[in-house]
């Protein structure tokens, strides 16, 4: 699903973000990406949805080679992934609504296909009754779930996050961490950055460990307290990745 | 996404954002609807003297005025003799009497300047010539026979100032295209500006336009609309002003010389929508040369 060849990523300044970094994740898996701040976490999920040109190195999501993506081609990779940022990144001049069903506007889905899916997507977060409000009037664990919401819409083959709970407290952000798992049982791979390590040790899982850009660790952690699944999930199939999350033994 | 259900939300996105930017948006619509209402004018005011002095060249005359002490037979044998000429159309004599009469049909309050001057109107004889009669081999030999013909006074051929008239054509013409084209290039540059501003103003959404994965065409389309907006706003402005003007300047100058000649007929249709349209095309054109290169909302590169 997503496979990093030796990928390097230099900035025109010379900073080194990214060194040699290989790395495979399968489809449906559950994955913490952590280190320090400026380990390169970021760095390597925009490589991920060509926010960033890697500078050596092959990049392969679902098979397609990203790095040699032609331009135009970008938008069609992008909406095959769901992307969620610790600052939240809605437009506030537009409801909730219209930020969560902004991606199948683009589309062009006809408005009842929008709103069936933008409040399905809403009810999955918990925000249903919140569709007509504007991103301000939301608190930031809200804001977050709108997020997600838009994240998770077209149901994408894989979600990103990038300190999604930076922002959050220790309760809201245990929330959030519930919603991605919740996801992920349902089938889409989710790759989390997070320097949370109390989080990522409550929780287990598989865990990528940066350090100055080099991958120093690849290795699956028990979970102390691995979270219940969340109220009346929708079963869609995706049984065999359900419950995978902490439920493994590290190598 | 069809094109057609694109245009919709490309003209929604458009809206709303005049409405959110309106004073930026209103120097821009106020600059290309002055810019447009000073190239109409010039190009209504350049129609309207092209028209008299194709009105005139089709009824080309020369005039031969006569010392008061003519005789009607003297007036008469000049007459035979210009009508052997292959480009005379027709001769009329005019008595210092019918002269009068027609000063006076024309100017109805300035019939007491006449009677201070009896003389002011000479008899004349006014020859009808075909408008190709200028570069005639012996045409010009023949004015000043004309001229040098005992009791004649003066020879006025209209040639003369229906070609001044022509060249006064040629650089009202000219000079409302250098002017308008300066204007509207200027037009263009204003709303190009606003348009990049605008578009720096939304660069955060358009760069969670581009994370959710809208195509270059879903991101610029609505600032193309906007810019087409704009320009369409303010030619419809210069329009509807330079209509208004017309009406207003035209019920002044009724009767006058200037009227006569620069106001004869209201701008056309097809000038006013010329307008319309000269404005929504520098619109678009703006917005799209200002966008042009921008790598628009692309995510920041300092987050490692």
């Amino acid at each position: 699903m997503i496979q990093f060849f030796h990928v390097a990523k230099s900035f025109p300044g010379g900073q080194q973000a990214l060194d040699d970094v290989t790395f495979s994740i399968l489809k449906g898996e559950f994955s913490f990406l952590t280190g320090a701040s400026g380990a390169g976490k970021t760095t390597l999920l925009r490589l991920i949805y060509r926010g960033e040109v890697p500078s050596a190195g092959r990049i392969l999501v679902n098979g397609r080679n990203v790095s040699s993506l032609p331009r135009r081609k970008i938008p069609y990779l992008r909406r095959t992934i769901g992307v969620v940022f610790q600052n939240f990144r809605l437009i506030d001049r537009k409801t909730v609504f219209e930020n969560v069903s902004y991606l199948l506007r683009i589309l062009g889905e006809d408005r009842e296909e929008q709103r069936r899916l933008a409040f399905q997507a809403l009810e999955r977060v918990g925000l249903a009754h919140r569709a007509n409000a504007f991103p301000p009037q939301l608190s930031g664990g809200e804001q977050q779930r709108v997020a997600i919401a838009r994240a998770v819409i077209q149901q994408p083959d894989i979600l990103i996050a990038d300190e999604p709970t930076g922002n959050l407290d220790p309760d809201l952000s245990w929330e959030i961490v519930r919603l991605f798992l919740d996801i992920n049982r349902r089938g889409t791979t989710v790759l989390l950055a997070t320097h949370d390590r109390a989080m990522i040790e409550r929780v287990g899982g598989r865990v990528l460990t940066l350090d100055a850009g080099r991958l120093v660790a690849d290795e699956r952690v028990i979970g102390a307290a691995p979270p219940e699944p969340l109220p009346s999930p929708e079963s869609t199939g995706s049984a065999e990745v359900a419950g995978q999350a902490g439920s493994e033994v590290a190598p | 996404m069809t094109f057609r259900r694109a245009l919709a939300y490309f003209f929604r996105e458009a809206v709303v954002s005049l409405a959110r930017s309106w004073k930026v948006s209103f120097v821009a619509v106020t600059t290309i609807g002055v810019s447009l209402f000073v190239g109409g004018v010039f190009l209504v005011v350049g129609e309207n003297l092209a028209r008299v002095a194709e009105q005139a060249r089709e009824d080309v005359r020369v005039v031969v005025y006569f010392e008061p002490d003519a005789g009607e037979e003297q007036m008469a044998s000049v007459a035979r003799t210009a009508e052997r000429m292959p480009w005379v159309r027709a001769t009329a004599v005019v008595t210092a009497e019918q002269a009068r009469e027609r000063f006076v049909e024309i100017f109805p309050g300035l019939g007491e300047l006449l009677e201070r001057d009896a003389e002011a109107l000479p008899p004349s004889l006014e020859i009808g010539v075909r408008p190709d009669a200028a570069p005639s081999e012996g045409y010009q030999s023949w004015l000043e026979r004309l001229r040098d013909t005992p009791l004649v006074s003066t020879v006025d051929d209209d040639q003369e100032w229906i070609s001044q008239l022509g060249a006064a054509v040629a650089v009202v013409r000219g000079l409302g295209l250098a002017l308008g084209a300066i204007l509207l290039a200027a037009a263009v540059f204003t709303i190009g500006s606003v348009i990049r501003l605008t578009a720096y103003l939304y660069e955060e959404e358009i760069t969670i336009m581009r994370l959710v994965g809208a195509t270059e065409f879903f991101i610029r389309g609505p600032f193309y609309a906007e810019g087409l907006l704009q320009g369409l706003i303010g030619g419809a402005v210069a329009a509807g002003g330079l209509w208004l003007a017309f009406r207003s300047v035209a019920t002044r100058l009724t009767g006058s010389l200037l009227g006569a000649l620069t106001l004869v007929e209201a701008p056309s249709v097809e000038d006013l929508a010329l307008l319309v349209a000269l404005g929504t095309a520098a619109g678009l054109v703006g917005a799209v040369v200002s966008l042009r290169g921008e790598s628009l909302g692309e995510p920041p590169v300092d987050e490692i």
